[in-house]
């Protein structure tokens, strides 16, 4: 019996096999606090499609996602296409935490479109020392104002004067959600982890990278995700609770890193890919804004539309997965949906490696490939939250 | 003395005029591709076969009627380093230089004022600026004054346009019939030119090597020899030799980007650890915009004549309109290091070698150049460490082909039978693939073994180890090592690229030191008669080393000798710690200890007696070397074949050494003395290299000058 093709986007692929992501180190813990995080990721995305035997020269436009300044982001994806070895042209995108994921879709209108034949999706963030912004705002009785970019934002949203850790413990308890399950959740997204690690699953995915000083001299080897270690379930139940099931174990922490991927042609992505017979179609996507500073809850909800709307439920779905900043969005993406958490995040998520903004969706988007691969095809269902409130959610089909 | 020598000179003109003994040699002299003969004629002659001031009087006319060198496109990068080389020889002949160029072109002879200095001195460089008249045209019409100049010689050092330079040449003709002409092309031949072809090498002030294309030597070519240049004769193709070796090696470097995306700059660091040169970092160096341009134009050509082999990438047919420049900017430092692992780097090696191996077959298969000259270009304007014929017979014929082979794999447009000739690398046994850098020749009775290159290392060991041991079969027993008045010019040590093994590993350091050792040994153990014959402006650590091994020595009289290995710090590893006090007499050897622990050299002129049997000018050296060699009378200073008893161990008054590593090295280079000195002739060897060689593999080495060299080059 044959499925309906319900693809939005019938023209694109993603190729397999043509993607790769930097580790993502924690903050201020590796060379990557040292470095221009958008030539590192153009140089990093020369080396890693090198390493999967695919030319840069391959490609025709880029589309860049990143969301935290760097120096000369002013030129953005043509300075780092230039880096990347191929100067072609590209623009950049920035949602937040769904830029990753809302990079690959503008790639596929690039494509769908009949505009691009190749087009690279590079994201990167350094929130390392992220820059201090200056911004006059000639109503304002301050003419400047300095932030720190990363935490600044993540304390306080403008449009609510809400931290993000408030919007979780205020949609924690609009869902009443348990502390231990939350901690539940935490420990097994840590586990789910350390086995993919141990697996060699992220070998697949991942690519050390030497970064040098200015003398051209080791500065550092990014392969490893510094600052995730193993954590015990008591340990969880010890932290102090900063607000309803919010603990430092629960939450994300910033980090450093890059990801790419290739979104093509179906013809093309059979020359590009090392393993042609596997087909990678984007199905569809939808986005959601939800009430002020229930951000967790609006991946749930982008999700649920997004099945609605293909006429689908998380049944058909063989690989789910998220960007989870807190163990609360799990828990109560388990509650709108009725969806057991335990059957997500399989190879591990943003709530353990990490959260460096631009690239973690695509990072998240590469392991679900490589897992539903491994499954032998299926629907990969990628979502997550991004700042104001929004969820996003996509569909990918693997055959 | 001196009547000694006339003595001598009038036997030699005799017996040059009598019946001439037959020359053989090994493979040809490489000088015979000039029309100047060979080395032993030299020797047999007492002078130098061409005289630059007759050659002067021919090409530019006699004094009075001297006529003017022109060089037109004065003010580029070549145009300006050639009217500095040229106008600094021919200026004590009388022989004006105009400077030709647009009006408004960038002033490139102004900036070549201060180097002219530093090597003339003040007055020197105002005398030799003195002889430059520059003068500008408009490209259509030449200027009125230079009628009055009497233009005799033009080398046109304009841009590679072919019709422009056609045209370019009718004005000249037109106005002065009869003007010899010259182009310093790279690309175009000489008969789609309608002149002959000087092409120089990089960088043009100092660089002396010129690719000539024309149907006999001339006396233009014989000018440049006569004047210390070095004409090298090619085959008139599309683009000379230079050319296919270094916009070659850098397209092979395109080609490994392009499959691969890793950056010129790190192609760059992986080429110069396999052959040498840093192709992209010498595009920016030698000006990006122009050598982009000229290095496209000569692919263009070459792949419209010979296929794909040589076709441009889209990012040089790009950058030869932008001129955009390979390396980063400095403020844009490459951040992203590359790694290679073994299978990256066995590609690595087809994806360079392979193109390379493919055209060099094509240049043999065209007969392009004498082997040693086509070896000897890559190395002396390319910056390949050995010459790619070296690298290619180390390899082996069958190697080589599997290399061309595997890269066809990988880029199967190259493979074409207008391109690839399997055949012309299979003959690597004949003596011209041997002999690339060592030759000799002999009438019978004397045996001359000419060096070609300029630093010892284990090709010229093995190849020297051939020739002797043919000179030998040939029943001489009387030999003249010297230089090959040609592709050579002075004898400048061992190649410290060859340590680099020695640095972490003793046995290898050891194969050097004692294996070179044994080498030289020969000189003095297997002829009843040795001369070393050193024709140069110096002689310098291992060359010395080797020399010094003759049973006589000989130099010209400006020659300067030394041992700087203390200055790397190295300890002299071919018996330079004790062969020379061997050799002097007692009240000497501090002046030997002096020289290995300064590194500072001395003059021929004071070493006689006691380092050297004979200093004087270039005919009086040539005929005093060919009499010891011819004579074999016994008459070399003794050497002490027992223990010396009281080598010294210190020299009063030397400066201190310059750095703890030189010191180091001091009391290494004592101790060598003193232990080799202690024993016999028999058992010294061994101990001079073993304690040669293990300063090679300790720190103070590593951390020195061979270290840095080591790690800049093969830590990648």
């Amino acid at each position: 019996m044959s499925t309906p093709d319900r693809t939005r986007f019938p023209s694109t692929r993603i190729p397999y096999g043509t993607w790769g992501s930097s580790y993502f180190p924690a903050w201020q813990t590796s060379a990557l606090a040292e470095v221009n995080i958008g030539q590192f990721a153009g140089e990093s995305a020369a080396r890693i499609l090198g390493l999967r035997g695919v030319p840069v020269s391959e490609l025709d436009y880029l589309v860049l996602g990143s969301t935290i300044p760097w120096h000369w982001k002013f030129w953005t994806a043509p300075l780092v296409a230039s880096c990347m070895g191929n100067r072609i042209p590209g623009y950049h995108v920035e949602q937040a935490c769904a830029t990753g994921l809302q990079a690959v879709l503008a790639a596929t209108a690039e494509v769908e479109s009949g505009a691009n034949d190749v087009v690279g999706v590079l994201t990167f963030d350094r929130t390392s020392d992220s820059p201090v912004g200056v911004f006059p705002e000639r109503r304002a009785h301050e003419r400047t104002q300095a932030i720190a970019d990363v935490w600044d934002n993540f304390g306080f949203d403008p449009a609510t004067g809400n931290a993000m850790i408030t919007a979780a413990g205020i949609t924690a308890r609009k869902y009443k959600t348990d502390r231990a399950e939350t901690d539940d959740v935490a420990y097994l997204r840590y586990e789910q982890y350390f086995q993919a690690k141990a697996s060699g699953f992220l070998d697949r995915v991942l690519v050390p990278l030497d970064v040098l000083n200015v003398a051209g001299k080791p500065l550092g080897r990014i392969d490893d995700d510094k600052g995730v270690r193993q954590i015990t379930r008591a340990a969880l139940a010890a932290q102090r609770e900063l607000d309803t099931c919010v603990t430092s174990g629960t939450q994300t922490h910033a980090s450093d890193g890059m990801a790419t991927l290739l979104v093509t042609t179906e013809g093309r992505a059979k020359e590009l890919s090392p393993r042609p017979e596997i087909d990678i179609r984007i199905v569809g996507k939808a986005e959601v804004r939800t009430h002020p500073s229930l951000m967790p809850e609006a991946p749930a909800l982008a999700v649920q539309k997004l099945l609605d709307r293909l006429g689908m439920k998380m049944d058909d779905v063989a690989v789910a997965k998220n960007h989870n900043p807190f163990a609360v969005n799990d828990v109560v993406f388990s509650k709108i949906m009725g969806y057991d958490w335990r059957k997500m995040n399989n190879t591990g998520c943003s709530l353990v490696w990490g959260h460096p903004q631009g690239p973690t969706l695509t990072r998240v988007l590469i392991e679900a490939l490589e897992e539903a691969v491994d499954l032998g095809g299926g629907y990969a269902l990628i979502f997550g939250c991004a700042a104001g409130d929004v969820g996003i959610a996509a569909l990918f089909k693997v055959s | 003395m001196v009547k000694t020598i006339e003595k001598q000179k009038k036997a030699a003109a005799a017996e040059a005029k009598g019946a001439v003994k037959e020359i053989h040699t090994l493979r040809q002299p490489t000088l015979e591709t000039l029309g100047l003969g060979s080395v032993l004629e030299i020797f047999r002659r007492g002078s130098l076969p061409a005289d630059p001031a007759a050659l002067v009087d021919e090409v530019f006319g006699p004094p009075g009627e001297r006529g003017a060198m022109v060089i037109s496109g004065a003010n580029g990068i070549v145009g300006a380093g050639k009217t500095m080389q040229f106008a600094s020889r021919l200026q004590p002949y009388g022989v004006p230089l105009v400077a030709l160029d647009f009006p408004g072109a960038p002033d490139g002879i102004g900036q070549q004022y201060a180097g002219l200095v530093s090597a003339f001195g003040k007055a020197g460089a105002d005398r030799i600026m003195g002889s430059v008249v520059r003068l500008t045209y408009d490209g259509k019409s030449l200027p009125s004054e230079l009628k009055a100049m009497r233009p005799r010689f033009l080398l046109e050092a304009i841009p590679e346009v072919l019709e422009i330079k056609r045209a370019h040449y009718e004005i000249f003709r037109a106005a002065f019939p009869g003007i010899e002409i010259r182009s310093v092309t790279s690309g175009f031949p000489a008969s789609e030119l309608g002149v002959g072809v000087a092409h120089p090498a990089f960088p043009h002030e100092i660089n002396k090597i010129w690719e000539i294309v024309e149907d006999e030597p001339s006396a233009v070519t014989k000018l440049l020899w006569a004047l210390g240049l070095i004409p090298l004769p090619v085959g008139d193709n599309w683009s000379f030799i230079l050319d296919v070796l270094f916009c070659g090696i850098a397209l092979a470097g395109l080609r490994y980007h392009d499959a691969t995306n890793m950056p010129y700059w790190k192609v760059d660091k992986f080429v110069r650890k396999l052959l040498g040169p840093n192709p992209f970092r010498a595009h920016d160096a030698i000006g990006a915009k122009g050598a982009d341009f000229l290095t496209w134009s000569c692919l263009h050509h070459l792949a419209g004549t010979y296929g794909e082999l040589f076709m441009p990438t889209a990012d040089l047919v790009e950058r030869k309109d932008t001129g955009q420049e390979w390396y980063p900017p400095n403020h844009f430092r490459p951040l992203v290091d590359w790694k290679l692992s073994d299978e990256e780097h066995a590609a690595f090696r087809t994806w360079i070698l392979g193109p390379l191996f493919q055209m060099t077959s094509l240049m043999l298969h065209e007969k392009r150049a004498h082997l040693a000259h086509m070896n000897a270009i890559g190395e002396l304007c390319a910056q390949f460490r050995k010459g790619i014929l070296a690298v290619m017979r180390d390899m082996g014929p069958e190697a080589v082909v599997e290399t061309v082979e595997a890269y066809h794999r990988l880029h199967p447009e190259a493979k074409s039978k207008a391109s690839w000739f399997p055949d012309a690398v299979k003959d690597m046994d004949s003596p011209e693939w041997q002999q690339l850098y060592v030759n000799a020749e002999h009438d019978g009775t004397v045996g001359v073994v000419t060096l070609s290159r300029e630093s010892y290392g284990w090709e010229v060991d093995a190849e020297l180890n051939r020739a002797l041991d043919w000179l030998r079969a040939e029943g001489i027993d009387r030999v003249i090592v010297t230089g090959d008045f040609h592709i050579s010019t002075q004898m400048v040590g061992a190649d410290t690229s060859d340590f680099y093994a020695a640095l972490e590993d003793l046995k290898a350091g050891l194969a050097i030191t004692d294996g070179w050792s044994r080498t030289a040994r020969r000189l003095n153990d297997e002829f009843r008669t040795s001369v070393a014959m050193i024709p140069g402006k110096r002689c310098l650590g291992g060359m010395l080393e080797l020399m010094v091994h003759c049973h006589h020595v000989v130099a010209v009289e400006d020659a300067r000798l030394g041992w700087p290995e203390v200055g790397l710090p190295v300890v002299p590893g071919m018996e330079g710690c004790h062969w020379p006090l061997r050799k002097a007499p007692k009240d000497s050897w501090p002046r030997v200890l002096e020289m290995l622990l300064t590194g500072k050299p001395v003059a021929a002129t004071d070493a006689v007696g006691w380092l050297v049997d004979y200093a004087g000018p270039l005919e009086d050296a040539l005929t005093k070397a060919w009499s010891l060699a011819r004579e074999a009378d016994g008459s070399a200073r003794p050497l002490v074949e027992g223990p010396l008893k009281g080598a010294p161990k210190e020299v009063a008054g030397i400066p201190e050494a310059d750095s703890p590593a030189a010191e180091e090295a001091r009391k290494a280079i004592v101790a060598c003395v003193g232990e080799a000195c202690s024993k016999s002739l028999g058992d010294a060897l061994g101990v001079s290299a073993k304690l040669a060689a293990e300063f090679l593999a300790g720190p103070a080495c590593r951390g020195g000058a061979v270290g840095a060299e080591y790690e800049k080059t093969m830590k990648v």
